[in-house]
């Protein structure tokens, strides 16, 4: 039901501005996406940022706790691990494994879900069917639980770990995409268009894309979450990155034995990682209330 | 009208268990190492060993009825032999597997008690500092990597304050004959002497690893019912409630929560295969002897017979929960079962 605005201003603005306008005035999510930048930067520039190098081993300072602590050291700002590596620096390194090969992972899981989700999207009958009934089963299953099933073919590794997402954030991608679809097809003004003589190209390319491509971003950062944390879990169970590859997760791993001893090695990466997935939820979330907003305005 | 949809659900599950099966079947060959060895769990066989598998596996006839011969051979419950304890697979999922139910179970239990509850608040308080807190507390822990809240509650409740154990089922003191599987009925049970003492002591183990597994499902819960029940409160007949002139409490235990809690329903149902994934990460960290760690340790092993029944046996509980989820919504909710109906 339309409700009455009575202090209506004419707003003639373009969408994305609207857009942007709403998401501004929702502060978390703003923050949420500051954050996300700096990861961004963080993820791309690394090397150069750090510190120290990644496998720098420091004999003389080994185990130093955080410099805030009394026996810190200020040259070791986050302290160092057992064999005197800086944590600082390879937590910033971490950001271009964990972060960076997320953000590919969803940027490629994007591209193949919205080709493969179109294509459910506008087929009928028997394919459409096939298609759909194939993406119920691999729904029902959880998609860390595919990438493990997928690892355990490929073997461990980073690279392995990469693809395994991939395929396994796939069928939740493609699903939400298709359902995005048909449900656009469905509405008048398509149905309008195709009476017109358009051709499927020009509906897709002119009628239904400009009016979806938001919400692919939203699936975009829920695939982007889910990567994060599928890659940090692959990589603390040992199936993913190896250490002395600074990846999160193995990094946590890899320092697990010292949890009693240098609890900082094992709490810090964690921290990084629940900022990095509650920035990407923040931006999330934000961007999906603008939408349900601007679709009562 | 119930029927036909049973029928088409009952269509689907088999659809699944047969594309199941066949991508199981072939998980043989795609492993690396020798077809018939992945299969049987015997390596290194003498030349008459290997015509015998040979001949029981059907392995020199075509893909087809290999796959017959697999089929026959997993319902009878020969899964093949581990390579890690050369013992049979099926045994070691029939003795793992109600750890990891009991776990994942209880787990669900508390996230359905502190979830559904939480999700109602937040929406009866729209905006309010209830909902804010609720929502921000929700976002948190729905951001938080499962394995490092477990070692965050070790550092916390085990290595600083002692309370709870941070590995295993049991105090090795107490030895539990494993009946059912399910630790504290096995307990009540074998009713020895100590059982009030042992039950604290299971309880006690449980405590963590169920707060670490519930956290993510009680997160998903408190989301889905707020957002159930903000959007039945935007409906017209809660206005019209509202005009005749009952109250908040009235509105919601009335009105809204009847017409709310049924996609609940079939999302607590769906949980079940989020739990399952994350028992695993949440058996390995606390050294919970379920199928889940077991399946792990089969990865690092390359034990391949092992990896295949496990996974196997794991999918075809989700799968299985998915769909018992999916029938008893409809059996609450009638639309459901026609998504035709209602619609103008």
């Amino acid at each position: 039901m339309a409700k009455f605005n009575l202090f209506s201003e004419e707003s003639n603005k373009s969408p994305l501005a609207r857009f942007w306008r709403k998401f501004k005035s929702n502060h978390p999510a703003l923050v949420g996406l500051w954050v996300f930048i700096a990861f961004v930067l963080l993820a791309t520039t690394a090397p150069f940022l750090a510190p120290y190098g990644v496998n720098q081993q420091h004999s003389d300072a080994l185990l130093i706790p955080p410099s805030w602590h009394d026996l810190g050291d200020v040259r070791f700002i986050l302290g160092t691990d057992d064999l005197g590596r800086d944590v600082l620096s390879r937590l910033m390194n971490g950001a271009t494994y964990t972060f960076g090969l997320s953000v590919i992972a969803a940027l490629i899981t994007t591209v193949i879900g919205v080709l493969v989700g179109t294509f459910a999207g506008i087929s009928r009958g028997l394919r459409s069917s096939f298609l759909n009934h194939l993406l119920d089963i691999t729904l029902s299953i959880p998609s860390l639980l595919l990438a493990i099933i997928i690892i355990a073919i490929l073997g461990p590794g980073l690279m392995n770990t990469v693809w395994a997402i991939i395929l396994a954030l796939l069928p939740q991608f493609i699903h939400s995409v298709r359902n995005l679809i048909v449900e656009e097809l469905n509405k008048d003004y398509i149905t309008a268009f195709k009476l017109d003589g358009a051709s499927n190209w020009h509906v897709l390319s002119r009628g239904i894309f400009p009016n979806i491509y938001e919400h692919i971003v939203v699936i975009f950062t829920m695939a982007l979450s889910t990567a994060i944390l599928d890659i940090a879990a692959l990589g603390f169970l040992k199936l993913g990155a190896q250490p002395p590859t600074t990846e999160w997760g193995a990094i946590l791993a890899e320092n697990l034995g010292l949890i009693y001893l240098a609890p900082w090695t094992v709490g810090l990466p964690g921290v990084l990682l629940f900022l990095a997935v509650l920035s990407t939820n923040l931006v999330g979330d934000g961007l999906r209330q603008v939408l349900k907003e601007r679709k009562a305005d | 009208m119930v029927l036909d949809y049973f029928l088409r659900r009952l269509g689907l599950l088999f659809f699944m268990m047969l594309t199941l099966s066949i991508f199981t079947f072939s998980l043989s060959y795609l492993f690396p190492g020798d077809a018939l060895s992945n299969l049987s769990g015997i390596s290194n066989t003498s030349f008459s060993q290997t015509s015998e598998l040979q001949e029981k596996y059907h392995f020199n006839e075509n893909y087809v009825s290999q796959y017959f011969a697999f089929l026959e051979r997993i319902s009878s419950g020969d899964w093949g032999l581990s390579f890690a304890s050369g013992d049979n697979v099926f045994n070691h999922i029939v003795d793992l597997f109600p750890a990891t139910l009991e776990l994942s179970l209880y787990a669900l239990i508390i996230s359905v008690i502190v979830g559904v509850p939480a999700g109602i608040i937040a929406s009866a308080y729209y905006k309010k500092w209830p909902d804010k807190l609720i929502n921000s507390s929700t976002l948190a822990g729905y951001s938080m990597p499962v394995f490092w809240l477990a070692l965050l509650l070790i550092m916390v409740f085990s290595l600083q304050l002692g309370w709870f154990p941070m590995s295993g089922r049991m105090g090795l003191l107490y030895e539990i004959p494993p009946d059912t599987g399910f630790i504290l009925i096995d307990i009540a049970l074998a009713g020895f002497p100590y059982s009030g003492m042992a039950m604290i002591d299971a309880v006690h183990h449980l405590t963590l690893p169920t707060i670490v597994l519930a956290m993510y499902p009680t997160t998903v819960l408190i989301r889905f019912t707020r957002e159930s029940m903000l959007n039945v409160l935007e409906q017209n007949f809660i206005k019209t409630a509202r005009a005749k002139g009952l109250n908040r409490a009235q509105l919601i235990v009335h009105h809204a929560l009847r017409n709310a809690l049924l996609p609940v329903i079939k999302q607590i149902g769906l949980q079940f295969s989020t739990l399952i994934t994350l028992a695993m990460i949440t058996e390995v960290i606390f050294s919970w002897p379920g199928v889940g760690r077991w399946l792990i340790d089969s990865i690092y092993q390359r034990d391949y017979p092992a990896i295949q029944g496990g996974l196997l046996a794991v999918s075809m509980f989700v799968i299985l929960a998915t769909i018992i989820a999916e029938l008893t919504y409809t059996l609450f909710d009638p639309l459901s079962r026609n998504q035709a109906h209602g619609k103008v």
